[in-house]
């Protein structure tokens, strides 16, 4: 992972491109990194990338049977939800594959911010296991029960313009205006966010001019 | 006067799938709210084989809800009744939305009131294209009284389910869609079909441990404190990829023996 501040906005850049999967490796400087931001003061908000053309595909499968443990995935669970419960606004600017692991640490930020070339999704059920990290609440929640359950136990995966209109992402853009846009917006938000006003911000905060839905 | 649940209720079982058929046509009304007795659904789905339950109606119609005329007379008798009888059903709903496995209504033209409530109880409403749904409860001076005035809410919004619960509008199925009362519109009077058809391709294809432990962790998601469920997340994730391990291993295994 890379991570780096411009302005006060922490750019935090997942992986090892091409696929930028999740390893342990990545689950444990992940830790380690929002520990730091946890407290650090000074941020303003944070924007959450892949290296590369994707997002991440998320956990490396092999890897997480060999070694699950309760209280490893626990740990990382709870790392994402720390995340999730930061006072700044956290934004995921997803491009290209968003998949697992990588789309349940997407939906603990506070904000989607999709490219048109992204494809989302939680298909752990094709393989025989199930979403870990929060996706399935997070899913549920903001898809509906009806929704959620239907895509998680076939393993679905979506296209940008099907997550919007599901309520699983806030915006989608072309991909080369995508972390452009994603600055800008972190540069509007206010600091201190007032969570019920989520849909509020989207809309007077995230420009308009190049947003595709 | 007895109180009874309906004993003509059908139940049976599909290639791991239960199907409870309410009745009798054409009303199928609901005699008592827990219109099977609670301990004798719980003694239906401790099947552990099961993937998932489809509720339909016999014949035509879901179903017009509570007997209302039964409800009263049984009053007449004893008027508190009403209480235990309200708190069973309520009860019987809330054990079918915290299963672990998926249910679906599937709903035919008439699901008014009780059976509006029941529908609202399940994971996914199915409803064919000449379905009409409503809580016809205000008309009579009374409410919807086994959750559906919160469950509704839920899923609509509170606008619409105003003009529902307060106004006892009735939807027709485009409109429930519309505004997520319903998740998917089957053709005309064929939401059974269409419900099996979704069924099997959610959870056909899976083991069943992976249907309940992803159902479970839902609920968790819902019931529980958020650090609490997700410890339970954790849990049920190991359970999945202790056996997917040990398959996968076993598969190598066959592998190089043949």
């Amino acid at each position: 992972m890379q991570w780096a501040v411009e302005e006060r906005i922490g750019w935090f850049m997942i992986g090892e491109p091409p696929a930028n999967a999740m390893t342990m490796e990545f689950f444990s400087a992940f830790g380690q990194w929002i520990d730091r931001v946890s407290a650090d003061p000074s941020l303003k908000a944070v924007i959450i990338v892949g290296n590369g053309r994707h997002f991440s595909s998320g956990a490396d499968l092999q890897e997480l049977l060999e070694n699950s443990s309760e209280n490893l995935l626990l740990e990382n669970s709870l790392n994402f939800a720390r995340l999730g419960r930061l006072k700044i606004p956290v934004i995921a600017a997803i491009r290209g594959v968003c998949l697992g692991s990588a789309f349940e640490l997407a939906l603990w930020c506070h904000f989607r911010i999709c490219a048109e070339d992204a494809v989302l999704g939680l298909p752990e059920a094709s393989y025989n296991l199930m979403p870990g990290l929060g996706g399935i609440g997070h899913m549920t929640a903001l898809a509906g029960k009806a929704r959620g359950v239907e895509l998680i136990l076939r393993g679905a995966t979506f296209l940008p313009a099907e997550a919007f209109e599901m309520d699983l992402v806030d915006a989608v853009v072309p991909k080369k205006d995508l972390c452009r846009l994603a600055s800008d917006f972190a540069k509007a938000l206010p600091e201190n966010m007032i969570p019920g006003y989520r849909k509020l911000y989207i809309k007077k905060y995230l420009s308009k001019q190049n947003v595709v839905e | 006067m007895t109180l009874e649940p309906n004993g003509d209720i059908q139940y049976e079982v599909r290639e791991s799938i239960a199907i409870l058929t309410l009745s009798p046509p054409p009303g199928n009304y609901l005699k008592v709210p827990a219109f099977v007795a609670v301990s004798q659904f719980r003694e239906w789905m401790s099947d552990e084989r099961l993937k998932g339950l489809i509720i339909r109606g016999a014949g035509r119609n879901f179903s017009a809800g509570g007997d209302l005329p039964h409800l009263f007379a049984a009053m007449e008798e004893d008027d508190s009744a009403i209480e235990t009888l309200m708190a069973e059903g309520g009860e019987l709903l809330s054990i079918l939305e915290s299963l672990e496995i998926p249910v679906i209504a599937a709903i035919n033209r008439v699901c008014f009131g009780g059976a509006l409530e029941l529908a609202l109880a399940c994971h996914i409403r199915v409803a064919s294209e000449n379905a009409l749904l409503a809580f016809p409860e205000v008309n009579g001076n009374l409410m919807p009284g086994m959750g559906g005035t919160f469950r509704l809410p839920a899923v609509t919004g509170l606008f619409h389910s105003a003009g529902m619960i307060l106004g006892g509008d009735t939807m027709n199925a485009a409109a429930a869609k519309e505004v997520g009362l319903i998740d998917h519109i089957a053709p005309r009077d064929e939401a059974f079909d269409y419900a099996w058809n979704l069924m099997v391709k959610m959870t056909g294809d899976r083991p069943v441990k992976v249907i309940r432990n992803i159902m479970s962790a839902l609920r968790n998601s819902l019931c529980l404190a958020p650090d609490e469920a997700l410890k339970q997340e954790s849990r049920l994730f190991c359970e999945l990829a202790w056996i997917e391990s040990v398959r996968r291993k076993q598969e190598d295994g066959d592998a190089v023996g043949s």
